[in-house]
């Protein structure tokens, strides 16, 4: 048994020697036709799109904070309206970066504490006159983040001259503002400073494609994205698809409405195309893909372009929902519902076929080939 | 002439050490498999969690025993050990068969054909003599003690075998797996940042060399650990390419159970020195008389050990054909694909969005897979067909318990397979909840459009 097992070594050390051999050494880089090179892809992801990424949310963040803390200290019509220009500043700039749930991130349920929608109105209201609420609580998700400011700052009252009176007669109101701003701040301040600690290096470092790898979960997390909280959040669901009746009140930015729930959403789908392009000459899923030479083996079309091509379908029938997105799924839903389905077409090629090019686990446990 | 030899053959005699080094080996495997599953935290995770398990055909009342799973591994981890000792041996060895058995039955979302093989191999071993050389029994009552065991007993190990690995090869003789290299292309620039052999991983030729060496390691390798010049090489290559597997894939046990089985192949005067070596480090030493005592059965006995290894042998090398009895591409429909030994050979992925619509108002509900099915379940079903159907059976009892009046369940399922671009994969217009869940073919998947030939 010795003889042979010290066999079987040996010859498994040379085969790994003549392998390693075959690399130059002292190079870094991978030679061309190595395939993708993963670690360069997530260093550009940390630096280049999330970090940048959180801190312009950051400074929006911090405006929100200053100016409904201005409104809370003098609440007139004319800093309500300096607070609520703040918020949709700071949605349109959250919809840039909801798409990074994972990590840290993950970690907080990021996006449980800032953009869980419809809020509820009743907890909300509960909530003001008992006094005492825990954010961290399940049942309170829908009455924190951005659509708990929704109705806070635009659905409170029917006029802004009203919202400022009820704030302005209202320590409780004065006081729920307050605290869920602050919550978001320090949520999100928690994420912030481990993307900007250590976390980075984690990110950049984790390179495999198993279920635990940096590259699954970016992957997960962002079809995921797109599946549940874009197609199905922002238009599926007010438009109906999952239920038979359009219930435009479920959608984002209800209270708001006007022209900001379509910027929103239009801002959310660029953003998950341009995470797909990234930069020219800069690492990202669709030099990944060309990388690897992924295509449709029937037609031998390029699967980067098919992906590309249906965001583009996808997009342009989203951005034909305005200007108003409300007066939309209340007066032509089927326009919606087409949109929802053009998306449905991006979901299978990100979810099915992206997924099975790129080779990343799903799960831990193991399998032998599907 | 040829039935003499057969006759010769069949009462040919051998050293019963390779049935006692594969007993002790094969338990001892089993028990680390059973500990890693629970460590793991996957009884709990696979079959105590989900709402819904995916039964076999026929055997629909094998389930999950709630918090009593947890003594069913035990159980079968405690056979397995008195396998591996020789305690007992015939009743742990089918305690084994049957408890490991149980396990795989109860969710067909977690088959593995390496968990196939175990079954088959505990339910060899319990039907062959490995009990009576080595083994705490002989200890305890020398009188069982025997030497010899009749050739046959050992063969039937290498047989299954080679089974095993030469149908494996035949099921690799494909045109995605010979000429396109799928799936290992796509699998195998996954793993390019391994150290040494990370950047070779992502060329292409490199796909094509592993498929190709695969299946002809496939192929020969029983033959060539049978031939006493070859096997140590054949050995070596075992080795090796199992290694590799377990550093490429996420397959679990499955290189260790292969190359220790392999093990079989070696002949008797080195599993003798085995076990020499194994007394060595017993505080007691187990009875070795020198005289040799070869085990005879008796004729009735013989005859009918022989005719269930007969028939066992018959069923193994049939059954991975029953898919030419389908008329559909195999890979598409996966009927009649499991239990045969078709390994790493596809890299399918799916996507299935239900869809509930009540019989008497015509409202539709989309459901959430995830709130019924655990990730590997909903990974699972969305590519094979007879779990669509019996998870479309579920939804429509659960929703009729919701108050649905008739739910009619339909699905709207995407697969991708080896590479190609995604495409339906059923009718979205068959209701899927009067849809029989049998054996026959099913007429509504939707063709695959593409051609892969071969075996």
């Amino acid at each position: 048994m010795k003889k042979t097992l010290l066999f079987a070594l040996t010859l498994l050390l040379l085969s790994v020697g003549i392998f390693s051999c075959q690399k130059d050494p002292g190079t870094d880089t991978p030679e061309p036709g190595a395939g993708p090179d993963r670690k360069a892809l997530l260093t550009y992801w940390a630096d280049s799109l999330v970090k940048p990424g959180y801190q312009r949310f950051n400074t929006k963040l911090t405006t929100l904070k200053a100016k409904t803390t201005a409104f809370t200290a003098a609440p007139t019509a004319a800093t309500l309206l300096e607070a609520r220009q703040a918020w949709a500043s700071a949605y349109v700039e959250w919809q840039k970066v909801e798409l990074y749930e994972f990590g840290p991130a993950e970690q907080v349920s990021l996006r449980n504490r800032f953009n869980i929608y419809p809020a509820d109105v009743a907890g909300i209201n509960r909530n003001i006159s008992a006094g005492t609420y825990d954010f961290e609580l399940s049942t309170a998700i829908p009455q924190q983040g951005f659509p708990a400011l929704d109705y806070l700052l635009n659905g409170i009252a029917t006029s802004d001259a009203a919202i400022a009176q009820q704030y302005a007669t209202s320590a409780a109101h004065r006081r729920y503002l307050t605290d869920v701003v602050a919550k978001m701040e320090q949520t999100f301040g928690t994420v912030y400073s481990q993307w900007n600690g250590s976390y980075r290096d984690t990110f950049v470092g984790n390179t495999g494609t198993d279920a635990s790898s940096s590259l699954s979960r970016v992957v997960n997390a962002y079809s995921l994205y797109f599946e549940r909280f874009l197609r199905a959040g922002k238009i599926g669901i007010p438009a109906g698809t999952m239920s038979g009746t359009p219930l435009p009140e479920k959608m984002e930015a209800y209270y708001h409405r006007g022209a900001l729930p379509l910027q929103l959403a239009t801002t959310a789908h660029a953003t998950v195309q341009a995470f797909f392009n990234g930069r020219a000459g800069q690492p990202s899923l669709k030099s990944y893909l060309d990388a690897l030479g992924a295509k449709d083996s029937r037609t031998g079309q390029g699967l980067a372009g098919l992906i590309n091509t249906q965001f583009g379908v996808s997009f342009q029938q989203l951005s034909s929902l305005g200007p108003d997105l409300h007066a939309t799924f209340t007066s032509r839903n089927p326009d919606a519902v087409a949109s929802y389905n053009e998306m449905q077409k991006a979901v299978r090629l990100l979810k099915v076929d992206m997924t099975s090019a790129l080779s990343v686990t799903v799960t831990y446990v193991d399998n032998d080939g599907d | 002439m040829q039935i003499a030899r057969l006759q010769r053959y069949l009462h040919a005699y051998t050293p019963a050490a390779p049935l006692a080094t594969f007993r002790m080996a094969f338990g001892l495997l089993v028990l680390a498999s059973v500990v890693r599953f629970w460590a793991k935290g996957w009884i709990a995770e696979l079959y105590l969690q989900p709402r819904f398990f995916f039964s076999y055909y026929g055997f629909e009342w094998v389930r999950p025993l709630g918090v009593y799973t947890y003594g069913l591994f035990a159980f079968c981890g405690l056979c397995a050990l008195l396998m591996a000792v020789g305690y007992w041996y015939r009743t742990a060895a089918l305690g084994v068969f049957l408890s490991f058995t149980y396990i795989e039955l109860m969710d067909k979302s977690t088959y593995l054909n390496h968990y196939y093989f175990v079954s088959l191999a505990a339910l060899l071993l319990a039907l062959l003599p490995a009990g009576r050389y080595f083994a705490l029994d002989t200890h305890l009552n020398p009188a069982r003690w025997r030497s010899e065991v009749p050739r046959w007993t050992v063969d039937a190990l290498r047989l299954l075998m080679g089974i095993v690995y030469v149908y494996a090869g035949l099921a690799k003789l494909n045109s995605d797996w010979l000429l396109e290299a799928m799936p290992l292309r796509i699998w195998l620039p996954a793993k390019n940042d391994l150290p040494l052999i990370g950047p070779l991983l992502g060329q292409v030729w490199v796909a094509y060399a592993f498929s190709w060496f695969g299946a002809f390691y496939d192929l020969t390798v029983p033959f060539f650990l049978l031939n006493r010049r070859t096997r140590p090489w054949a050995y070596a290559t075992v080795v090796v390419f199992h290694v590799l597997t377990a550093v490429l894939f996420p397959i679990g046990m499955f290189p260790y159970v292969m190359m220790v089985a392999a093990l079989v192949f070696f002949p008797a005067d080195w599993h003798e020195r085995v076990l020499q070596r194994v007394r060595g480090l017993l505080p007691f030493s187990p009875t070795a008389p020198l005289l040799s005592a070869p085990l005879r059965y008796g004729p009735a006995r013989r005859q009918l050990l022989l005719l269930t290894l007969g028939v066992f042998f018959v069923v193994q090398l049939v059954l991975p054909f029953r898919y030419l009895l389908y008329p559909h591409e195999l890979f598409w429909t996966e009927e009649g694909y499991r239990f045969s030994w078709r390994v790493m050979l596809m890299e399918k992925m799916g996507y299935v969005q239900f869809k509930v619509v009540d019989g008497a108002t015509g409202r539709i509900r989309q459901v959430d897979n995830r709130a019924h099915l655990s990730v590997l379940q909903e990974k699972m079903m969305s590519t094979q067909p007879d779990m669509l159907v019996q998870f479309a059976h579920y939804l429509r009892d659960y929703y009729a318990g919701q108050g649905v009046t008739n739910p009619q369940v339909y699905a709207d399922a995407y697969v991708s397979l080896n590479g190609r671009l995604g495409k339906s994969f059923i009718d979205p217009t068959v209701d899927l909840a009067r849809v029989e869940d049998d054996l026959r073919p099913k007429p509504w998947i939707l063709p695959f459009d593409d051609e892969i030939t071969g075996l």
